[in-house]
């Protein structure tokens, strides 16, 4: 029997017609190549959608599209034009909980060498600030800048206490977080004072701040450039910092911009990006729990996991604990908080 | 358990034996009654390196446990060899890599703080990030580059201070960070007996003006060979300069040996010898001939270039230099050496892709002429195995190519010095110092990634004993205009070349093929 005979093919056609008789009965119903009738009541007003705050985003398959796309797409294009030299990846190899990533602002490119500096672990898991009055303009731009970056809208024109909950929601359900706390691109390329709401939500959730310095990418694309220019660029990463118990909101900010500020210095800030010795040790590799394992693979399935190795020295450890994560109502925000899967590498 | 090396006779039944001819291999017949020197195989490797090392640093030789010597506030250095050793470059983690892991664990327990790592070049280019990340390793790498992990200059005049003068007078100078450390551990890697022991430090730390001490004519002709360092003027100069600098600051010797497991599985044809080879070696070789025949030769070298050698540890031996060093020294000979009786009226040498000075570039024809006459040759102890007066063969397409980013001084010796005159003794009273003191190779040496501008000369130098001993150099598949400019003879076949040598060895000479790599040190009776 050939392929475009018997019942199969017939309904195949069946359902094509189906589907053409449907589209050609809607544009003849709305008028698609006609004004609008006159005997039609006039439009109400338009009722806005309520704000999406994109987690669909977060969720499965999404995920494993961005991360298709990451991979095959933008973090190749990011190496190709920047060649970026990371500085203190180690600071963010294994990071237990989540955390901010303060950095200066210079270039539209500012995003995409953070994601590349984070390494797959902690990119997976890393959510961004975009500017909603910008990106989120046009619906179908925010959607797709979402879908490659992971954006989330964030307002820089008011409405403090929301964006102050739903970006703490995002830290609670285990996202790191990326703020430039400049608020926009700098037009000059140098470092413009930062806003305090870095450390107000670091001080509200406890989170502590991994400070982010880029060097070159305002050559590569400075405001009002459309297209990218190659050019090599240097991410340094700092040590993560948490806010003291009696610093407030615009001392820890002050203290963050400041530890960007001794970033951008040659040479490298021990201070900031902690002595060699606590990068030495951060760095150890993790030692494989069947390394010499003689135990047979089917006790090793039924026992608890062992404990790796070499995670004495944390750089969170020291940092506020972190309130329990919150009960999820439903299976959807369960999702949006899901750990990275186990498929994906964890070693950047 | 390994075959130690071999002295095979040709006779009717031996199959033809494999030349390297740079970037490209051949097969050759090879006369009845020939010899064909074969290396010993490749010994079994530590099965733990990390333990050895661990075991070593623990129970060093003539000194103290690194351990002990290590404590909070004390400035450390550690030196290490740049890329080129060995060669190929070795498939990841480096020795020196695992060494120095060990180590800066150590450093770290001991709460040292200041500690800096320096690549020992001497007057070689400088590496690139990558060839270091590939030396040290990631972990190393991303903690301590740039600023921590960098290369020594040996023309900053900040950054080196003049130690004084040896007993024989010979000027001694030392990387400043080096001199004023209270420790300085060397990281060494030695592959040949001429790598190591004092010379580490002594050259890989040290101005023009210390290293032209021992690398000029005079020395190099007194060494017979400079691969036995007990009848080598070189190494003689080199332990003078080194006792002095271990009286300015305190050195930590560690050095490791690897075996000879030079070439990849899928190059496994070039480590064996030609009666072990299977089918499958066989269709290796059949397609390495064919693609190295028709492909360009930019291509050739970058595939060719990407080998990394599965090396494996044979031994690592920390502590006194004097002692390490005698370890050590045991160790490589226990690798590559190989009893040859009597000398031969005709040597024959394959010449390969890659020497010292030109991993990651074209070998040059100066550079040909410094692996094939400078090392290949003086792989000997007590006599070379070329008669006085013999015909040294080689065979090695010669171009004129050069590397302007690696070798920008050799474009110029090739193009004006040996235009004027092949004379080892000649070009160093004319031309050496003109060179060395050159600003635009001096620049090119410390900013850019080349060779300093004396380094031509010593690769000519170095083949200087080689040339005053045979009796005439035949090179063959080579350029014959880059030949007659080297001062050598040209042949198109090795049967060519053989008719060309009996004009100066007469008829019926004895002949020995010098299968290398992998290398072998023939101990000639």
């Amino acid at each position: 029997m050939t392929w475009y005979s018997g019942e199969g093919f017939s309904r195949l056609t069946g359902a094509v017609g189906d589907a053409v008789r449907d589209v050609r009965q809607v544009r003849r119903g709305w008028h698609w190549d006609s004004p609008r009738p006159r005997t039609w009541p006039e439009q109400g007003s338009v009722v806005p959608a309520r704000a999406s705050d994109l987690s669909w985003a977060r969720q499965e398959p999404v995920r494993t599209i961005r991360f298709l796309i990451q991979r095959g797409l933008l973090l190749p294009f990011t190496e190709a034009m920047a060649h970026p030299k990371v500085e203190g990846r180690e600071w963010v190899r294994d990071l237990e909980r989540p955390v901010i990533f303060a950095a200066n602002h210079s270039s539209h490119a500012d995003t995409s060498l953070i994601l590349h500096a984070l390494g797959d672990r902690a990119r997976d898991r890393t959510v961004v600030a975009a500017a909603a009055d910008y990106w989120f303009k046009r619906p179908l731009l925010g959607n797709i800048v979402s879908l490659f970056l992971n954006t989330f809208p964030f307002s820089r024109t008011g409405g403090a206490q929301a964006q102050l909950h739903s970006s703490s929601q995002l830290l609670k359900s285990g996202w790191n977080l990326v703020l430039f706390p400049e608020g926009s691109r700098s037009p000059d390329g140098r470092i413009h004072e930062f806003k305090a709401g870095v450390g107000h939500l670091a001080n509200e959730t406890g989170t502590p701040v991994v400070p982010l310095h880029i060097r070159g990418a305002y050559q590569i694309m400075p405001k009002g450039q459309s297209l990218p220019l190659p050019g090599p660029v240097r991410v340094r990463i700092g040590k993560p910092m948490s806010p003291q118990p009696d610093e407030g909101s615009r001392q820890f900010t002050a203290r963050v911009e400041k530890a960007v500020r001794a970033l951008a210095l040659e040479p490298a800030q021990p201070d900031i990006q902690g002595s060699w010795i606590e990068r030495w040790r951060l760095m150890k590799p993790r030692e494989l729990p069947y390394e010499e394992s003689t135990e047979p693979v089917q006790a090793v399935e039924t026992t608890t996991p062992p404990v790796k190795a070499g995670r004495k020295e944390r750089p969170l450890s020291t940092a506020r604990a972190l309130p329990a994560p919150p009960e999820k109502p439903d299976g959807r925000a369960r999702s949006a908080a899901a750990p990275p899967r186990a498929s994906r590498p964890k070693h950047p | 358990m390994a075959r130690p090396g071999a002295v095979i006779e040709v006779d009717r039944n031996t199959p033809p034996v494999l030349f390297h001819f740079g970037e490209g291999v051949r097969l050759e017949k090879l006369p009845l009654g020939a010899r064909i020197v074969y290396p010993p195989d490749p010994l079994d490797p530590i099965a733990h390196p990390e333990r050895a090392i661990k075991r070593a640093l623990a129970k060093p030789l003539d000194d103290d446990p690194l351990k002990s010597l290590l404590r909070r506030g004390m400035k450390l250095t550690i030196a290490f060899d740049d890329l080129s050793l060995p060669l190929p470059p070795m498939a990841a983690p480096d020795v020196r890599q695992l060494v120095m892991e060990e180590v800066i664990d150590m450093a770290a327990e001991a709460g040292v703080e200041d500690i800096h790592l320096i690549a020992a070049l001497g007057l070689h280019r400088r590496m690139t990030a990558d060839e270091i990340r590939h030396i040290v390793g990631d972990r190393i790498f991303s903690t301590f580059w740039p600023d921590r992990l960098y290369q020594h200059d040996g023309e900053d005049p900040e950054a080196n201070v003049y130690i004084g003068k040896t007993s024989a007078g010979e000027d001694v100078t030392l990387h400043r960070r080096a001199a004023e450390s209270d420790l300085v551990i060397y990281v060494n890697l030695t592959l040949v007996p001429m790598d190591g022991g004092h010379k580490s430090m002594a050259t890989g730390l040290a101005t023009y003006r210390g290293i032209r001490e021992h690398h000029n004519v005079k020395t190099l002709m007194s060494s017979l060979s400079y691969m036995n360092p007990p009848d080598s003027a070189l190494h003689h100069s080199c332990i003078r300069q080194g006792q002095l600098i271990e009286d300015t600051v305190r050195v930590f010797h560690i050095e490791t040996t690897v075996n000879n497991r030079a070439f990849p599985s899928i190059a496994n044809f070039m480590q064996k010898r030609e009666t072990d080879w299977t089918a499958q070696d066989q269709a290796m070789f059949l397609g390495m001939k064919q693609f190295t025949d028709i492909a360009p030769p930019a291509f050739k070298r970058s595939v060719f270039h990407a080998m990394r050698a599965p090396y494996g540890l044979t031994g690592v031996h920390a502590g006194q230099v004097d002692a390490v060093h005698e370890k050590t020294l045991e160790a490589v000979r226990n690798q590559i050496s190989v009893r040859v009786e009597g000398q031969t009226d005709i040597v024959t040498i394959g010449v390969p892709y890659l020497g010292p000075y030109n991993v990651n570039a074209p070998m040059n024809p100066v550079l040909v002429v410094c692996m094939g006459l400078g090392y290949l040759f003086n792989f000997y102890k007590n006599k070379p195995v070329l008669r006085k007066g013999g015909v040294a063969i080689l065979t090695h397409p010669c171009r004129y190519e050069f590397d302007a980013v690696q070798h920008p001084s050799y474009i110029d010796f090739y193009d004006e010095v040996l235009a004027d005159t092949t004379d080892p003794q000649e070009i160093e009273t004319k031309y050496e110092l003109r060179f060395a003191e050159d600003p635009w190779f001096r620049q090119l040496y410390r900013k850019s990634h080349a060779y300093h501008g004396a380094h031509p000369f010593y690769a000519w130098y170095w083949a200087a004993h080689a040339m005053d001993h045979a009796g005439d150099i035949i090179i063959v598949g080579g350029d014959r205009d880059v030949v007659h400019r080297l001062g050598f003879k040209c042949a198109t076949t090795l049967e060519d070349a053989f008719e060309m040598a009996e004009q100066t060895v007469g008829r019926y000479p004895s002949v020995t093929h010098l299968r290398m790599p992998p290398i072998l040190l023939a101990d000639v009776e």
